[in-house]
Order: structure tokens, then C-alpha cells, then sequence
């Protein structure tokens, strides 16, 4: 019996040595990705959003999309332009291991190359995010998927294809799934609705990027013009 | 025809008439005036239940917006200003103690009663395409074009019309307005023919509007199965069904029905009740 309380005891010894490695192991994908993209300042393509919502019949929008690193974003459309805030575009500056608390969940294969998934909480508050879940191609360093939790119950789940441009691997395509609550803020609520949980709203959003140019020298200046709805 | 021409001319000789066209052209003009200037505010309350999830650029507070928004408000000063001259077109008559001199004149009562009706129906055509033309033409200069966006305020529920299909959308729409109020002119039409002065067929298709429309938006189960026996409930969503996605046809087509039997019922009774008016008291 002694002898069995003792295995127990042990037995988390015996896995520490892992999970530090697998803690180790997840600090590493991230600095790959880091260092991947570090030579990465700017960049402008164009995007053609597609719209596959119940509840949001648009048809196709075209825009041309400018980031420069690490966190300055732009739009720009002739006609009226709805792009998605969460995982619609490519920021490799998003994911700085310092920023985040890291767990390490699993090893995986997709399309036949190995991946993980790690997951990410934000060590300060993020925009609403309560966390990331990033599947990683481990021998390209890239992310595969990502998923994103906020506080309010919004999920979405980015899957992204890439291409090569400029000796960099950026994306040519992003599904995002979305699952959002439908919050009704105004008009007449009928008396049932007062208690009922919000209506979720579901759908996929694709995103397909083509004409990139890189480091082109996109200045600060540049970001700061508005591109508000008027 | 001669008859029609000569109460249109009638109608339009009267200052009253013109009340309607200066009151929609100040509404127009304030309610665009005051969006320019509140812009900003408009699009964000519009817009709040995407913000969190979408970065939104482009023109969309554009004319074409700004058309359908004041569009909405048609439903409740239309009415008025279409009861103040329909009301009036037979009333007017025992007012003044011209209905006598009329009746007795060769044209027979049938064809009188026609006339004045088909003019107040002509009156509510123009004064739609006057309020048309307002918003549209005041609207583009003031805010550009663009594509529509047709949204229920507060809801996740958006619905993007091309610019490409707006004119046609939006001519369909303001068609479907004017037989929507055609019902509204044929209601005060029928007051007039049982009134002695014009006050009350006014007053009395303003309170049928208001009422049906009140008891058309009660959210209770009661009010609920009431509603499809209202006409106010046909009236309001024929034209905004032209800015639906896609256009329901069959749910407008059976709206057009049902305005057009209400118009066909309240001029028979109208016709029935001047036919058998009696002058001589």
C-alpha cells in the first residue's frame, strides 16, 4: 500500500520534466513564427470578402488592404466595406510570446505535416479576448487555425491557406467561421424575449487576398487618414 | 374627362392643397439638413451591432439611405396631408352650398363622384412623386450615392442593395407607396361623402390610421392575429418589400390585392352614399 502511495506521489514528478518540455517546446513555435516574419514591415493587397450569413446578405466586396508591423491596419474602398476585425487579416506581429500566457495542448498532423496547438491566454486585456487556440504548422512555422474566445461569448475560427510572395508566406485565402450573439439593442421586445438568451448568429466568411506588394515603405502618416464609414 | 380635368383644377386652385407640398418639402428639407450635421451619430447607432466585429468604410450614409429612412416616416404625416385634401373633395361642396348647384347640372352623380375620386387619387400620386423627387434630388448633392443598406435598427440584420439596382428598387417602392396611400385617400374620401364639413372626415381617417396602426404593433397574441385584417399593416410593408433581398413578389403581389380591394370596397360605399344623397333638406 506504502509502496503504491509512493508511485502516486512520484507520478507527477515524473511528468514534470515533459510538461516543461511541452512549456518550452510551445515558447519556440511562437518564436518561429517571430523570427519568420521579422523581416516583414509592411504590406498591401488586395481583398475580396465573401458573405455566406443568414442575416447579412451583401454580395461580394473588393477593398485594398494595408498593414504595417506591428499593429497598423487599413482599408480602403470605393464602396461601402465591411471587413471582419477578428482573424481577417494576417498580423504576425499578433502573437508575441510575451504577451500571453501559453499552454500547450496538443500534437497533431494536418494535410500530413506535423502541427500543435497551443493556447493562448492574453496576460492584459486584449480587445475582449479571453483567449486563442492556434493550430501550428510546425516544420513551415505558420498558423494553420485560429481560434479566438472574448468575454462576451463571441467565437471565431480562422483557417488560413498560404502562398509565397516575396519570400514571404502570406495568406491567399481565410475562412472565418463566426458565432456571435445577436445582441437586439433597440425596438419593441416582445415579453418572452426580455428573459430569453440572446440568438446566436452563424456563418463563414472568406477572404481571398491576391496582388500583395511587401515592404513597399508604407509610412505612419499613411494610417492615420481615417477610412471611417461617413 | 372633362370632369376630371375640371376638379383637378379645382383642387389645385385651392391654397389648402399647396399645404401638403410646403409641409413635405420643410420635413424633407430639416430631416436631410439635420442628418448631415449628425452624421456621425446616424451610422453609429445604425451600425453598432456590427461594430464590434467589423470594420465598416465607404459612403453609407448616401441618398439613397437617407430616401428610405424618411421613407419610414410615411406611414404617419402622409396620411394627414392626404386626408386634408381627400377629405375635403365632397365635404367641401355642402361647406361652400355648392352641392346642389353641381348635382343639378347634366354630368350625372356617378360620373361626379367618379371624377373627385379619381382626383384625390391623382393628388396622392403627385404628392408621393413630389416627396420622391424631394428626397432624391436634395439627397444626392447633400450626401452622394452608394449602395443601400437596409438594416432593422439594433439587430444583426443587414441586407446591401448594389447602386446598379437602387433607381428601379427605390421608383418600384415609391409605386407601391402611392397605392399604399391610395387607401388612405379613398378612407377620407368616403368620410367626405358622409360629412357636411371637412374637419371630420380629416380627423376621422387620421384616427383609423393611428388606431390600426397602434393596435398593428401591440406585441400581444391578441393584437397579433388582429393584424393581418388591418389595412395599415399592408400599407407599411408594400414598398419596404421592394428593398427586401430578394424582392418577395407573391407577399406583394397579395399586398397590392388586398390595398386594392380596400380602395374598390371604400369607393363603392362612397359611390353608393353620394348616388342616394339627399340635397333637398
Amino acid at each position: 500500500m506504502k509502496k503504491i502511495l509512493l508511485c502516486l506521489a512520484l507520478l507527477p514528478l515524473l511528468l514534470l520534466p515533459q510538461w516543461i518540455e511541452a512549456q518550452e517546446d510551445a515558447f519556440r513555435y511562437l518564436e518561429s513564427i517571430e523570427k519568420k516574419y521579422a523581416g516583414l514591415r509592411d504590406y498591401t493587397a488586395e481583398v475580396m470578402v465573401h458573405f455566406d450569413i443568414e442575416t447579412f446578405k451583401a454580395p461580394d466586396m473588393q477593398a485594398k488592404l494595408y498593414y504595417k508591423a506591428p499593429d497598423k491596419m487599413k482599408v480602403e474602398s470605393k464602396k461601402v466595406f465591411f471587413f471582419p476585425k477578428e482573424g481577417g487579416y494576417f498580423n504576425p506581429s499578433l502573437f508575441k510570446k510575451e504577451d500571453y500566457e501559453i499552454k500547450f495542448l496538443e500534437r497533431s498532423t494536418d494535410d500530413g505535416r506535423k502541427a500543435v496547438k497551443l493556447k493562448l491566454t492574453p496576460k492584459k486585456a486584449k480587445r475582449n479576448i479571453q483567449h486563442f487556440v492556434l493550430t501550428i504548422d510546425t516544420d513551415r512555422s505558420l498558423i494553420r487555425e485560429m481560434e479566438m474566445t472574448q468575454s462576451d461569448g463571441r467565437e471565431v475560427r480562422a483557417v488560413i491557406g498560404y502562398g509565397k510572395f516575396d519570400g514571404f508566406e502570406l495568406p491567399t485565402h481565410i475562412q472565418l467561421k463566426l458565432d456571435i450573439p445577436s445582441y437586439e439593442t433597440e425596438g419593441v421586445k416582445e415579453f418572452d424575449q426580455l428573459i430569453q438568451k440572446p440568438k446566436r448568429v452563424t456563418g463563414t466568411i472568406e477572404i481571398t487576398y491576391s496582388h500583395y506588394k511587401v515592404n513597399s515603405g508604407l509610412s505612419d502618416e499613411f494610417f492615420k487618414e481615417t477610412g471611417s464609414p461617413k | 374627362m372633362k370632369l376630371f380635368w375640371f376638379e383637378t383644377f379645382k383642387t389645385f386652385s385651392r391654397w389648402r392643397t399647396y399645404i401638403s407640398f410646403t409641409v413635405i418639402a420643410l420635413i424633407v428639407i430639416l430631416t436631410e439638413v439635420v442628418m448631415k450635421l449628425s452624421a456621425n451619430e446616424i451610422v453609429f447607432r445604425m451600425l453598432r451591432p456590427f461594430q464590434k466585429d467589423f470594420l465598416i468604410s465607404g459612403n453609407v450614409l448616401n441618398a439613397w439611405f437617407v430616401t428610405a429612412f424618411i421613407m419610414n416616416s410615411l406611414h404617419i404625416h402622409i396620411p394627414f396631408l392626404i386626408a386634408l385634401v381627400a377629405g375635403d373633395m365632397v365635404s367641401s361642396e355642402a361647406t361652400s352650398g355648392t352641392i346642389r348647384f353641381l348635382l343639378i347640372r347634366p354630368p350625372s352623380r356617378g360620373r361626379i363622384i367618379t371624377a373627385k375620386y379619381l382626383t384625390a387619387l391623382s393628388y396622392t400620386a403627385i404628392l408621393v412623386v413630389f416627396f420622391a423627387s424631394v428626397c432624391v434630388c436634395l439627397g444626392l448633392p447633400l450626401f452622394g450615392s452608394g449602395d443601400l443598406i437596409v438594416h432593422h435598427y439594433g439587430r444583426f440584420d443587414i441586407s446591401f442593395i448594389p447602386e446598379s439596382e437602387i433607381p428601379i428598387r427605390i421608383g418600384l417602392a415609391f409605386i407601391a407607396a402611392i397605392w399604399s396611400m391610395s387607401v388612405v385617400a379613398s378612407l377620407a374620401f368616403l368620410f367626405s361623402t358622409l360629412a357636411e364639413n371637412s374637419i371630420g372626415p380629416i380627423i376621422g381617417t387620421m384616427a383609423v390610421v393611428i388606431v390600426f396602426l397602434v393596435l398593428g404593433n401591440l406585441p400581444l397574441d391578441f393584437f397579433r392575429t388582429l393584424k393581418p385584417y388591418l389595412f395599415t399593416t399592408y400599407m407599411i410593408n408594400h414598398w419596404q418589400q421592394f428593398l427586401n433581398i430578394p424582392i418577395p413578389w407573391p407577399e406583394i403581389g397579395r399586398s397590392a390585392i388586398i390595398l386594392g380591394l380596400h380602395n374598390a370596397g371604400l369607393f363603392l360605399i362612397a359611390f353608393y352614399i353620394f348616388k342616394r344623397k339627399d340635397i333637398k333638406s
